[in-house]
């Protein structure tokens, strides 16, 4: 009966966690501008892969390789967004015609 | 085409979208992806002109074209060498290739005793349980010291091309305190994220890149690809915290000491093994027992001398284009 519970929660997460990819490849061709599509990026290598691999970790049980995808995750959670935000960052140091595309609040 | 809608509808329906991209005629890239075509090149006044000085001054000065006359004939014999040469090579491996076995027999060389030799003995001979290792480092690892100095030629002929060396003007107009100036203008600069990102990640990063020249005899990993792990840390580093602060462990003699020493440790070791193998002396290197971390005879150490290699030469690479120096 767990076994099965297991297998029913992990397969959700995991279409889940599919569904998110999807919506991401969607936006990421979707959007023109760099920052909408940094975002979408972004928000599948997070929030996605985390969902992906929670529910793969739910299907595996409690070991070693769970660990190393927990770990898996933490990598990603704490590289991903930095790399976003350095892309926005090389964005707004580079355009020069920043607002055309977004207000831009004056310091 | 359904009969229902008039060509103008049916040519919005996204059925008609999808077979013109399906069918090629439509880039959905084109309008829709931000991308900037490359301007056409156009020569503005004089430019020939310059071109042609430049050629000179680079056939005069740097080549001596005008100073001796050996060096015209030396270029001109090269030339008809360089041509002979191929001709030679080509008729050479064409000539192989005639004498290679049909395709398909079963006595093929390939079917040969040394797969299975490694299949069934490896573990026995080399010591290592995992056995891509124990061939690259102990069979084959002739072929795995060509790859390591292959690392280190390439990072020398990015040297020749791209070093700057201090107090010198001679690059088109810019000198290497000018380049370090300009270093960071688009690079992020004390960025606070990305500071704190790589205090927490890097230590972990090259510790996993340890762990897996470590592992390298008994598990997947191995020389290679730990220290491209090492080398991609060590670029977050210099990334986050500047030149500043990665010069104080990594200059250029340190680049220069590690690659030296870990290549002609290599030469070494593999010398001392290929010359008791070659005359049937045992050899004083213990093989251990498989599976503990000290076993497996030189597998390990030569782990560690390719994986330095591989760790400095990517670094030195980014450096190397980043800067034009250490």
């Amino acid at each position: 009966m767990a076994e099965w519970l297991c297998l029913i929660g992990g397969t959700l997460f995991l279409l889940t966690g599919i569904v998110i990819f999807a919506i991401e490849l969607y936006g990421a061709y979707h959007y023109h501008y760099v920052l909408n599509r940094m975002h979408m990026a972004a928000f599948g290598d997070t929030f996605g892969i985390g969902v992906s691999l929670l529910g793969l970790m739910i299907i595996n049980g409690v070991n070693f390789t769970s660990l190393k995808m927990l770990l898996v995750i933490l990598f990603l959670w704490c590289a991903s967004p930095v790399s976003s935000h350095l892309i926005a960052r090389l964005e707004v140091a580079t355009n020069e015609e920043l607002e055309t595309h977004m207000e831009v609040e004056q310091e | 085409m359904s009969r229902r809608k008039s060509e103008k509808e049916y040519e919005k329906t996204f059925a008609c979208h999808f077979f013109r991209w399906l069918d090629g005629e439509k880039d959905p890239f084109i309008g829709q992806v931000e991308m900037q075509q490359q301007e056409a090149f156009r020569e503005g006044e004089g430019d020939a002109e310059r071109r042609l000085q430049e050629k000179n001054i680079l056939l005069n000065q740097i080549y001596g074209r005008k100073k001796s006359r050996s060096i015209r004939n030396l270029e001109r014999f090269y030339k008809v060498a360089s041509v002979v040469f191929c001709g030679i090579l080509i008729y050479l491996l064409l000539l192989t290739v005639s004498f290679l076995p049909p395709i398909g027999v079963a006595q093929r060389p390939i079917n040969n005793e040394v797969s299975a030799r490694y299949i069934e003995k490896g573990l026995q001979e080399t010591g290592a349980i995992n056995i891509v290792s124990g061939m690259i480092l102990d069979y084959r690892a002739f072929d795995t010291l060509g790859e390591s100095h292959v690392l280190f030629v390439a990072t020398v002929t990015v040297l020749i091309l791209l070093r700057m060396d201090k107090g010198k003007k001679d690059y088109a107009g810019v000198s290497l305190e000018e380049v370090e100036a300009n270093d960071r203008r688009y690079e992020p600069k004390n960025d606070a994220i990305l500071q704190m990102a790589a205090y927490l990640l890097v230590p972990v990063i090259i510790i996993f890149g340890v762990y897996v020249i470590l592992n390298g005899h008994l598990g997947p990993g191995g020389g290679f690809s730990g220290g491209a792990i090492i080398g991609a840390g060590l670029i977050l580093y210099l990334n986050a915290f500047g030149f500043e602060k990665t010069e104080r462990f990594f200059t250029e003699k340190t680049y220069k000491r590690i690659s030296f020493c870990s290549l002609s440790f290599y030469c070494i070791a593999k010398s001392y093994s290929f010359y008791t193998g070659a005359n049937h002396i045992e050899s004083i290197i213990p093989k251990g027992t498989p599976g503990a971390i000290l076993s497996s005879g030189l597998i390990l150490p030569l782990n560690i001398a390719v994986g330095l290699v591989v760790a400095c030469t990517m670094y030195a690479f980014y450096v190397m284009f980043r800067k034009g120096g250490f």
